[in-house]
This record gives C-alpha cells, sequence and structure tokens, in this order.
C-alpha cells in the first residue's frame, strides 16, 4: 500500500486483475473507458451531494422558521435531518431486500455486495433517526422514549439490519451465511411497510406530519421547502454510500477469490 | 412532534393522531432546545463521518491486498514481501 487510498473504491484494480487472468499489473490492460466513467461520475455525485448538504444546512437555520415555540422551538429543526434519514433507512432497506432476494435467485458477488452496503447504510440512517429522534421527542414529549407502536417497529427494524451486518462481519462470507443474511434481509423489510402503517393504525405519540397528500402540518413554505431538500440530501447521500460500500465490498470479494484462484493455480504461493 | 392531547408516555388512539406541530402543554420539560439541536447535529454527523471512515479503512485493506497479490504474480510465484 503507497500513501492513502483514494476516497472511492479500487473497482478497477480488482476488475483488471480479473479481466488480465491474474497477470500482473504492467502486463494488464488500461482501464475500461467504463470503470473512468463512473469514477468521474461518482465525484461528480459526491461534489452535488456536498453542495447541496451545505445548502440545506443553511436553509435550515437561516430561513426555516421556529416552530412549536412551546416545545422549544429550535428542536423541532432536527424534523429536517431526522425524516429523511427516516427515508434514507426505507429506502436502503429495500435496495438490501432488493439485492438479497436477487442474490437468493442468483448468488453473485454484485448482488451480494448490494444486499449487504444495503444493510449497512440501513443500519446508519437508522442510528441516525434513532439518536435525533428521542433528543426532539425529550423536548416535545418530555422524554427520551415512549414504546410508541412506530418507535418500537422502528426499533426491532434497525435491529434487524443489525444482525444482518453482526451476522456478514462474523459468521464468515461462505455461501451459506451469504444465503442465510440474504434470506433475513428479505424478512427484515417487512417490517418497513409495519413501521409506516403504525402511525396510521395504531395509537401513540407520533403524529402525521407528512402524509400521502403532502406535509399538511407543515404550516410554512420554508418548512416544506427544508423537507424537500432534506429528502433530496438523503437521496443523493444514500446512493453515493450504497454505491462505495458495493464497490468495496465487490472488490474485498473478487480479490479473496483470485488469491484463492492463484494459490490453487500454483500462481502464487502463500 | 407532539399531540393535541398531549401527555407524556401515554398513547394516542389512532383517530385521535395529531397532523400537526402542536405545541406541548405544562409539560415542565426544562432541556436547552439548541442544546439537544446541537446534540443531534453532532452525533448524526458523527455517525455519517464514522460509517465513512470505517469504509475507507476496509478499502485501504482491499488495496493493500491487491498490491500484495500484484507484487506476488510479478515475482513469478514467490510472493516475497506479499502477506504471508
Amino acid at each position: 500500500m503507497h500513501g492513502a487510498p483514494p476516497l472511492f473504491v479500487s473497482r478497477s484494480r480488482a476488475q483488471d486483475l480479473h479481466d488480465g487472468d491474474l497477470q500482473p499489473s504492467s502486463q494488464r490492460t488500461n482501464l475500461s473507458a467504463v470503470t473512468r466513467w463512473q469514477d468521474k461520475l461518482f465525484y461528480a455525485l459526491l461534489a452535488l451531494t456536498t453542495a447541496v448538504f451545505v445548502f440545506l444546512i443553511a436553509f435550515i437555520f437561516l430561513v426555516c422558521p421556529v416552530a412549536q415555540v412551546q416545545a422549544g422551538g429550535l428542536a423541532q429543526k432536527i424534523f429536517y435531518f431526522h425524516v429523511p434519514s427516516a427515508y434514507a433507512m426505507y429506502l436502503c432497506g429495500g435496495v438490501c431486500c432488493i439485492g438479497s432476494a436477487m442474490y437468493l435467485i442468483k448468488p453473485t458477488d454484485a448482488r451480494n455486495g448490494v444486499a449487504q452496503a444495503g444493510a449497512e447504510c440501513a443500519v446508519l440512517f437508522g442510528s441516525m433517526m434513532l439518536t435525533s429522534g428521542p433528543l426532539w421527542a425529550k423536548k416535545a414529549w418530555g422524554v427520551y422514549w415512549t414504546w410508541d407502536p412506530q418507535l418500537t417497529t422502528l426499533l426491532l427494524s434497525v435491529l434487524v439490519y443489525v444482525a444482518i451486518v453482526v451476522l456478514r462481519a462474523f459468521a464468515g462470507n461462505g455461501e451459506a451465511e451469504r444465503k442465510f443474511a440474504s434470506a433475513l434481509g428479505v424478512l427484515g423489510t417487512v417490517n418497513l411497510p409495519v413501521i409506516h402503517y403504525s402511525v396510521l393504525k395504531w395509537g401513540g405519540n407520533h403524529p402525521i406530519v407528512v402524509t400521502r397528500s403532502g406535509g399538511g402540518g407543515l404550516r410554512h413554505a420554508a418548512m416544506t421547502q427544508g423537507l424537500l431538500t432534506g429528502f433530496l440530501a438523503m437521496t443523493l447521500l444514500a446512493g453515493l454510500l450504497l454505491w462505495s460500500r458495493t464497490r468495496v465490498v465487490v472488490s474485498a470479494s473478487r480479490v479473496a477469490r483470485l488469491e484463492e484462484e492463484a494459490i490453487a493455480s500454483g500462481q502464487i504461493d502463500y | 412532534m407532539t399531540q393535541s392531547q398531549p401527555s407524556t408516555g401515554t398513547l394516542a388512539e389512532p383517530n385521535n393522531r395529531s397532523t400537526e406541530f402542536v405545541p406541548v402543554k405544562d409539560t415542565g420539560e426544562t432541556t436547552s432546545a439548541a442544546g439537544l439541536l446541537i446534540t443531534a447535529y453532532v452525533l448524526m454527523w458523527v455517525l455519517l463521518l464514522g460509517f465513512v471512515l470505517l469504509n475507507w479503512r476496509r478499502q485501504a485493506r482491499v488495496e493493500a491486498r491487491i498490491s500484495e497479490l500484484e507484487k506476488a504474480l510479478a515475482a513469478g510465484g514467490n510472493p516475497g514481501g506479499a502477506r504471508n
């Protein structure tokens, strides 16, 4: 390893090793145009995401009005990250489910990578939601946590994704472990709609501010704009993280496979 | 995120769900809203940066393994400085 690795992943190197049929780097073909194009797109997306987040933070604190004055006012501004984090968790959970289901149908490194990245990102966004929500609730409800149906189902869902991540980290990377984690990824996603509909069907403290007809509880245009910007920012962030994590996982899988092949063919002798 | 009929620790019926931000009444809550807001944002960014750092370290490990594999292949089967 020479110096720090680049921010983005080395799919090209692992891919070139593979494409080069285990030939040394000096004999490998140049990076494909597609890979270079993907790298450029990633960095463009990174720049866009950074710009949107800078705009979002400025918008939240400079433009969005203070709400819930009797509940502290300022604490309500957690809303603009809290709700988009929840949405991003759904998004990543959905990606995990699709990747897992596709892996169960036809196992490939790429599908496994998507499933793993989806679960890890779902844990990240779920954690962001679970840390920001109670802090807001402390001011709005007077307590950090209540066993509200939505909060409970959300916690359960995050724990399922944590279980998937832990399973993948400690149970090995064999075919059986991958399939078990994928099955859990599909089953865990079943709980996501329950979280959403628990607000509508069961009792609890959590409000229904954003509904199918829009943010009816947001009484100021800037609040709606702030929320929509939050959704955009979290979508871009989730896309970046999913992409980056998937490529690292896929690269690691390919390198491990290449090492095994090289050892088996006697090309290297570890 | 409160109820029109707020009650700390108790659950509202489905039909009585709040659909807007309604002020809490007389909860006696005195925690600093600014403090909670800053804590929430700091924690969220710490989580995100931790995730990115973790991913960056994993990527560094993959890069290292690729370099070792390349060296081993270049050495014609004798890994030399490659991972043992």
